[in-house]
This record gives C-alpha cells, sequence and structure tokens, in this order.
C-alpha cells in the first residue's frame, strides 16, 4: 500500500506531521498513522494555552480497536485547537495533511533540525512497516 | 518463533488486509474497515478465516459420557447433531477455557476450543480420560474453520451449492445444530452458531482445496471478508464474553456471570463439588459510554469515585456509535444505586449500567 508523505513538511518518528510557519507550528497525524490506526472514531483535545516540551503527549487518537498518544513535534505554547475534529474524528482518515490537530507557538525553531524529512521518514515507515 | 499460516493466508494477502500475529498465527485484523466489516454482517453477510481455532474430535463408546463430564454445561441429554456452548473448568471451579461441543452422535464428538488455549486444553482433556472408553485426536492442523456470518448468510450457503434450500430453513437446521454435508468427497461439518449474534453458520473443512473454493466463491457471491477486529467488535455488541478478558484462569464461570452455563444438578462433571457451594466474587457488568471509549484495564468506580471493578473488553460500538463495554464488578462493592463510572485517563464518565445486551442479533 502506498502512502503521502508530503515533502514540504517535518516527521516524528511517533508518525505525527509539523509544518513552520514563522513561529507557529501546524501539527496533525500522518497518512501512515492513519492507516495503521484503521476507522478513527474519537479525538481528546488540550487545551489551547496549554504548554508542550518536544516529545509530551498532548493528547489521544483512537481507532475502534486502538488507543495511542499524540506527541508534540516541538516545544512551546499550543495557541490553537482543531475543535471540530471532536465531531469528526474520521476527517483524520480521510484528509490527514488537512486535518490539523494543534497549533504551537514554538519557543525555538532550532529544534526543526531534529525532525525527519519526508524522506527520512518514508523509510522509517518502511523499516516498521 | 514462526507464526502459523491457514490455508488461505495468502488470499488474505491479496486482499491487503493488515495481517497481525494472534495466539501463534498470522491473522486477518481488517480487510476494509472495522465499520463496513460489521456492518456487513449485521445488514448482509460476512466471512471470516477462524481457521486459528483448535479442533479435538472425541470418539469411542464413552465420547459424549466423557465430553459431559469435562464440561459444565449439559451434554449428554442433548440429541444428536446439536451444538453446546460450556465452560471447561478445574476442579476448583477456575476457568482453562469456553468451547463448543458439536454432538455427532453419542459416540463422535467435536470440541471446538479458542486457538490461544489449544495446548492447555489438550493437555487438561487428554489427561481426564482414565474412566472413559475413549480416543482422543488433535484435529487442529486438519481442520479449517470458515464463519459466514449475516442475514444473508442462508442465501450465500445455498448460492455456493453447500445446501440446498429445504435443507437451511430453520426447522430443518436450527440454531445451534450441526449438518455432516460432502463436498466433492470431503466431509464437512456445518454448524449454525457464531460469535456475532446473528443468524449463521461455521463450516469445519478438512480439504484445504475446498476450503480455497468457499472462500473465493463466498466473495464472489457478495459475502464481505471481515477480520479479527470486527469479530471482536461484534461479539462485544451482543455481549458474548471472550477467554482472557470475561473468562481467565483465575475465575469460575460464576464470577462472569455465566450460571445458565453451569449445570449444578448433573450427576457429575469436573469442578461440580467446589461450584456447588461456592459464591461467586465478581458480577459481570455491561457499561456504556455516551462520550469516551471504555477499553480493556479502565478502573470502574462507584458515585463516591471508589474503584470497584475494571473493564474486560471495551470498544467502540458500529451499531450504536458509543462506547460499550463488559466488566468485572466485585460483588460485594456493586452498588446498591446501580451508578457506575469509568475512569478514561484524568477523566470520569458515568456509564449507563444495561440488564440486556447492547444490540440485539438476528439470530432465532
Amino acid at each position: 500500500m502506498s502512502h503521502l508523505f508530503p515533502s514540504h513538511l517535518k516527521f516524528t518518528e511517533d508518525h505525527e506531521w509539523t509544518e513552520l510557519k514563522s513561529d507557529i507550528a501546524t501539527v496533525g497525524i500522518t497518512d501512515f498513522a492513519q492507516s495503521a490506526l484503521g476507522d478513527i472514531v474519537y479525538i481528546e483535545l488540550p487545551e489551547a494555552g496549554t504548554e508542550v516540551s518536544k516529545g509530551d503527549s498532548f493528547g489521544v487518537v483512537e481507532s475502534i480497536k486502538s488507543v495511542s498518544d499524540l506527541y508534540s513535534p516541538l516545544s512551546g505554547t499550543i495557541v490553537e485547537v482543531n475543535m471540530a475534529l471532536e465531531d469528526s474524528a474520521e476527517k483524520i482518515n480521510e484528509a490527514p495533511y488537512d486535518s490539523w490537530i494543534i497549533k504551537i507557538k514554538v519557543s525555538s525553531t532550532d529544534e526543526l533540525d531534529s525532525l525527519l524529512t519526508s524522506e527520512g521518514y518514508k523509510s522509517h515507515c518502511e523499516k516498521n512497516s | 518463533m514462526e507464526l502459523q499460516k491457514t490455508v488461505l493466508s495468502e488470499d488474505h494477502i491479496k486482499l491487503e488486509a493488515k495481517m497481525a500475529a494472534f495466539a501463534g498465527f498470522s491473522m486477518p485484523i481488517q480487510y476494509t474497515s472495522v465499520k463496513d466489516e460489521v456492518s456487513s454482517v449485521r445488514e448482509k453477510v460476512g466471512i471470516f478465516d477462524v481457521s486459528h481455532m483448535g479442533e479435538f474430535l472425541v470418539t469411542g463408546p464413552d465420547a459424549a459420557k466423557f465430553v459431559d463430564f469435562l464440561i459444565t454445561n449439559d451434554f449428554y441429554e442433548v440429541e444428536n447433531n446439536k451444538a453446546v456452548y460450556s465452560p471447561l473448568c478445574r476442579e476448583d471451579g477456575t476457568v482453562i477455557d469456553d468451547l463448543i461441543a458439536y454432538k455427532i452422535s453419542n459416540e463422535e464428538v467435536l470440541i471446538c476450543v479458542n486457538a490461544s488455549n489449544i495446548k492447555k486444553d489438550w493437555s487438561w482433556i487428554s489427561s481426564q480420560t482414565q474412566k472413559f472408553d475413549v480416543s482422543l485426536t488433535d484435529k487442529s492442523q486438519d481442520y479449517s474453520l470458515l464463519a459466514i456470518q449475516g442475514p444473508d448468510s442462508p442465501k450465500l450457503l445455498i448460492e455456493l451449492g453447500v445446501l440446498k434450500k429445504e435443507e437451511i430453513e430453520q426447522s430443518s437446521f436450527p440454531y445451534y445444530s450441526i449438518k455432516k454435508v460432502s463436498i466433492e468427497g470431503s466431509q464437512m461439518i456445518i454448524a449454525r452458531t457464531g460469535y456475532t449474534g446473528e443468524d449463521g453458520f461455521e463450516v469445519f473443512s478438512p480439504s484445504p482445496e475446498i476450503t480455497k473454493q468457499l472462500w473465493s466463491q463466498a466473495i464472489k457471491n457478495g459475502g464481505q471478508p471481515c477480520g479479527l477486529a470486527a469479530r471482536d467488535v461484534l461479539r462485544l455488541e451482543v455481549c458474548y464474553p471472550l477467554y482472557g478478558h470475561e473468562l481467565a484462569d483465575h475465575i469460575t464461570p460464576l464470577d462472569a456471570s455465566l450460571k445458565w452455563t453451569v449445570k449444578i444438578k448433573k450427576p457429575s462433571f469436573i469442578g461440580k463439588d467446589f461450584l456447588s457451594s461456592y459464591e461467586p466474587k465478581y458480577k459481570l457488568v455491561k457499561l456504556a459510554l455516551e462520550k469516551g471509549i471504555p477499553r480493556e484495564g479502565y478502573n470502574i468506580l462507584n458515585s463516591k469515585e471508589e474503584i470497584i471493578g475494571k473493564v474486560t473488553s471495551g470498544t467502540l460500538s458500529v451499531m450504536l456509535n458509543k462506547g460499550i463495554s463488559l466488566g468485572l464488578v466485585e460483588k460485594d462493592k456493586f452498588p446498591k444505586d446501580k451508578r457506575f463510572f469509568i475512569q478514561i485517563r484524568k477523566n470520569i464518565f458515568e456509564a449507563s449500567y444495561q440488564t440486556k445486551p447492547f444490540f440485539k442479533g438476528g439470530h432465532k
């Protein structure tokens, strides 16, 4: 099965994607992740204003059969939460890269370099599938 | 350790099923989506490869007597060609496994057991034969098992030429009964049983070729391939217990609210003495949530937020679109006000306590 790995995004090994524009990072989960999870039916979202460090769990996504933590790819403050997903978590299956989950005002853009490129993430997925 | 494969393994891979290890087998977890697969079984017909299940054949003059002694439910008294669901217990009443015993005759019984317990069951059952004139054969490697489940399952079996219309009517083939059918010289055992709550059949096939043929023809005729994930949702919607969850080595059937399967009045069976005077420690509860999905291991609380039990199985119900669960609650902590709460991470949600299965399947 082939998955999408957009080249303008950065990725974590835990299957989050992020796109940094000035100091705001938009975060979601990848096409590979949504496909592995299957039908996504529930999402537990954080509150805006929550501070997160890179690697912190900021929420939970559930499929019919599984529960998975969401991990912050970068450190900073959550400034916006996509509350619409609470009633339409299945959008993440349909369009994972259009279904952002949170936006983080990052404390330092330097952390971005520690994330995977689309090529790096793709080979990470191939190793783990 | 290398995973065992069923004879349909290549078919599953061709269908791009998600495969995963289950009880030492590589098994299909899902093909399209759990939602599609569950809906197909409820509304049309789904087909499952459940060849990982174990099959033991008991033959000899005492076959039915022996099985009656092994299991807690009535077996000796039931008619030929009937199936019986029962726990299999030790002398101390604890549950080794739950199984379905198919009485072909008083001299021939097929027992179907959980894949994860095949070795444990075999060593237990084969150690109990001393007083009986029986022989035991482990057929687990020889039999494939297909489950064909859903309201259109009779129609599908007719289309596949397995049974004729008059053979499949409820009057000649009732729920929890079996038929022996020969297909191209191979003896199939077909049971009107299943794990979904719908009308359906389980086909025990000794022939890999016929198993493959039935599988691919069933798909051509509209059968939706369904994986183990959908199977688990289906059984939980109708509140069927699953060994390793509601039933386990350390509890008795009476702790899992399975009193109807323990026939204390039977003359003799393993565990009778103990179970006759046993006061259950737990009660199995059915709890539904409007928000949040209960999962195995989550705490069940009373209205004072004291822990009174644990969820043993939980999922989102596809048919009801809400969280459903079974759980074991300590009997002396069972709340008089019947108010139950489930803790999901940091949050506590009030659950609705149900006395009937979450969903009523269509089987007769």
